[in-house]
């Protein structure tokens, strides 16, 4: 669907956003995970058109990126991260402007508004002004108007910004229903892995402006289950043990974390504990995040710092929470 | 939010299920069309709040009121049998109108194009239109030509009345309508040539100033500020400069695109201008092409 050779976007100023990207994506709810900075941005609004790479090439349903771009905007729709309502219209008015100038005729256009404001969950507010609206109510507005020309793919930048927990819930819930009931193509950019692997099932993940990795969900969960043990003292006793019984263990802070491959380490860590007589505070698994994902791969996090070699001391993105 | 049960909406939404759409895609030409019509819309506050619609209909209704009052003026006039005298008499001719209500006009763009241009950048709102499907510069152009547009209709409504009032109101009502018809065709160039130039003018400082308060400051003083250089160059004597300005500054260009088209003469204080009156028409059309130019480049180069 989407595939990606040698992309690189350097801007004035010499901030490398993306760095030599070759990748492939096929149709389905894909999650493009990398921390702020990593290029997911770039990387959309080049898929877009809205920005030029300063090489390399990408096409969309094998439409050239760089020449035909109307084509493959008339196909895609674009959900920005930032703010891009204007305060003073409603819902219904803004989202069928846009149907308007996606081409639909104005019957068509005033259906499909209603449709999918809907689809959505804005009932009696899409007559009001957007100003008004909180900011869960203002991301189901942007979602409505990248879906309302019946796109084919579409492409969602930072979906649960500035949302609370419900809310996140919700319009997750939402990108899920979109993907699987529409059979629309997404592709979801977050910061949050701990988010995006409940709606996908392909993640691509970028650090850098580069690939880190390419896979389906599965294969990443596996790696990334994390157990977190904390004790009150004797934790390098614990972590000697531990890595003597044949378990991946590292040190985060007063946390201990241990890999979870399968269900044994739960066992093995309570049995070492009671066998050093320590006191257990907590014993958690922890929420995958994108630090563990990037602490799988610690080459590939640090060839992907290096080559960059920005001014920065930020250093590898593992070691830099 | 709805008062509905979660459950209850996800139940609502599945059985209405999705549908494609297969209906027709118009293209780029509908989707300028339809910038064309929002932006016109947008200018006059329709659709909008209340708020949104008061500069444009205070400066609509100063724009009518001379037209009204003349109208208003020979209907009394005509009740009292003073018809005859009265319909020769220019109290204010279609020529001279425009100078009338050029201050009004000024005052509209300074606070109505910033509502276009510069609101779609301020809001962010570039981002969802530019990732539709159409180029950069029909964007540009469905909101330039949209406001152009209400400009032309704030100009020529006055102008509307004026000429419906001294037709209606004659004793020989067909006399009168040929004797005025042959004012059509200058009154609606002159009133386009205007349309294009304020419109244009006051569209490209929105274009590059999103800030609401300095763009409307820039229209007025761009509109202002030529006139009074020229005046004061032609007070020390310099009339190549001052000629320069006259042929820059929009009020003068105007001034002599009325004198061409209406078949009149410059007025006085334009002494020292040598051209012919056509070179107004060719510094309006030169400049008007130069806004274009500038709006297409802003859009074409901003990033989103």
């Amino acid at each position: 669907m989407i595939a990606t050779s040698g992309l690189t976007k350097r801007y004035a100023g010499g901030i490398t956003a993306l760095d030599g990207l070759t990748v492939e994506i096929e149709p389905g709810i894909i999650g493009l995970v990398g921390s702020n900075g990593a290029g997911k941005s770039t990387l959309l609004k080049i898929l877009l058109g809205l920005l030029e790479p300063t090489a390399g090439s990408a096409t969309i349903f094998d439409l050239p990126v760089a020449t035909r771009g109307i084509e493959i905007r008339e196909l895609v729709g674009y959900m920005p991260e930032h703010d891009c309502l204007p305060p003073d219209m409603t819902a219904t008015d803004i989202v069928s402007h846009l149907a308007l100038i996606s081409g639909l005729p104005r019957a068509a256009a005033r259906e499909r508004t209603a449709e999918v404001l809907r689809h959505v969950g804005l009932y009696e507010e899409r007559y009001r002004a957007i100003g008004g609206y909180s900011t869960g109510m203002k991301q189901r507005v942007k979602l409505a108007q990248a879906l309302v020309h019946d796109p084919r793919l579409l492409l969602l930048d930072e979906p649960t910004n500035g949302l609370d927990p419900a809310g996140r819930d919700e319009m997750l819930e939402l990108i899920l229903r979109t993907g699987k009931e529409f059979g629309i193509a997404v592709i979801v950019a977050s910061h949050l892995l701990g988010e995006i692997e409940r709606v996908c099932d392909h993640l691509v993940a970028i650090e850098n402006g580069k690939l880190l990795r390419s896979a389906p969900l599965g294969s990443f969960t596996e790696r990334t289950g994390t157990l977190a043990v904390e004790v009150e003292e004797g934790r390098e006793a614990l972590v000697e043990r531990l890595t003597a019984r044949g378990l991946r263990v590292a040190v985060d802070g007063p946390a201990i974390l241990v890999d979870l491959v399968d269900e044994a380490p739960f066992d093995i860590v309570r049995d070492t504990v009671v066998e050093l007589g320590l006191a257990l505070v907590r014993m958690e698994q922890r929420r995958h995040r994108l630090e563990d994902l990037f602490r799988d791969q610690p080459a590939a996090a640090a060839v992907a710092a290096a080559a960059t070699a920005r001014p920065t001391d930020d250093g590898p993105p593992a070691s830099a929470r | 939010m709805s008062a509905l049960p979660p459950v209850t909406r996800a139940g609502n939404i599945y059985d209405l299920g999705y549908r494609r759409y297969e209906g027709p895609r118009l293209g780029r030409a509908h989707a300028i069309r339809s910038l064309l019509v929002h932006s016109f819309r947008t200018t006059y506050g329709i659709g909008r709040s209340g708020r949104a619609k008061a500069a444009p209909f205070i400066f609509g209704a100063m724009a009518i009121l001379p037209a009204v009052i003349i109208v208003g003026g020979l209907t009394i006039a005509a009740r009292f049998g003073f018809d005859r005298q009265l319909d020769d008499t220019d109290l204010i001719g279609f020529d001279k109108y425009f100078s009338a209500i050029t201050a009004i006009i000024l005052l509209f763009c300074a606070a109505q194009a910033p509502e276009l241009f510069g609101r779609d950048q301020r809001h962010g709102v570039l981002a969802l239109y530019f990732a539709r499907a159409l180029r950069r510069s029909d964007y540009a152009l469905g909101r330039l030509l949209g406001f152009m547009l209400a400009v032309l209709v704030l100009i020529l409504i006055p102008v509307f009345i004026l000429f419906v009032g001294r037709v209606l109101l004659s004793t020989d009502i067909a006399g009168s309508f040929r004797a005025n018809a042959g004012n059509i065709p200058p009154v609606l160039a002159q009133a386009a040539v205007i349309a294009a130039l304020y419109g244009g003018l006051s569209m490209t400082i929105s274009a590059y100033t999103p800030r609401r308060a300095y763009a409307t400051a820039g229209i007025i003083a761009l509109f202002v500020l030529p006139g009074i250089v020229a005046g004061i160059v032609i007070s020390i004597g310099s009339s190549a400069v001052g000629t320069a300005l006259v042929l820059i500054s929009p009020n003068t260009i105007l001034d002599g695109t009325n004198a061409l088209l209406f078949g009149g003469s410059l007025p006085e204080e334009y002494f020292f201008i040598s051209v012919p009156t056509w070179a107004f028409l060719v510094a309006a059309v030169v400049e008007v092409a130069v806004v274009v130019g500038l709006i297409l480049r802003r859009f074409a180069r901003i990033t989103i």
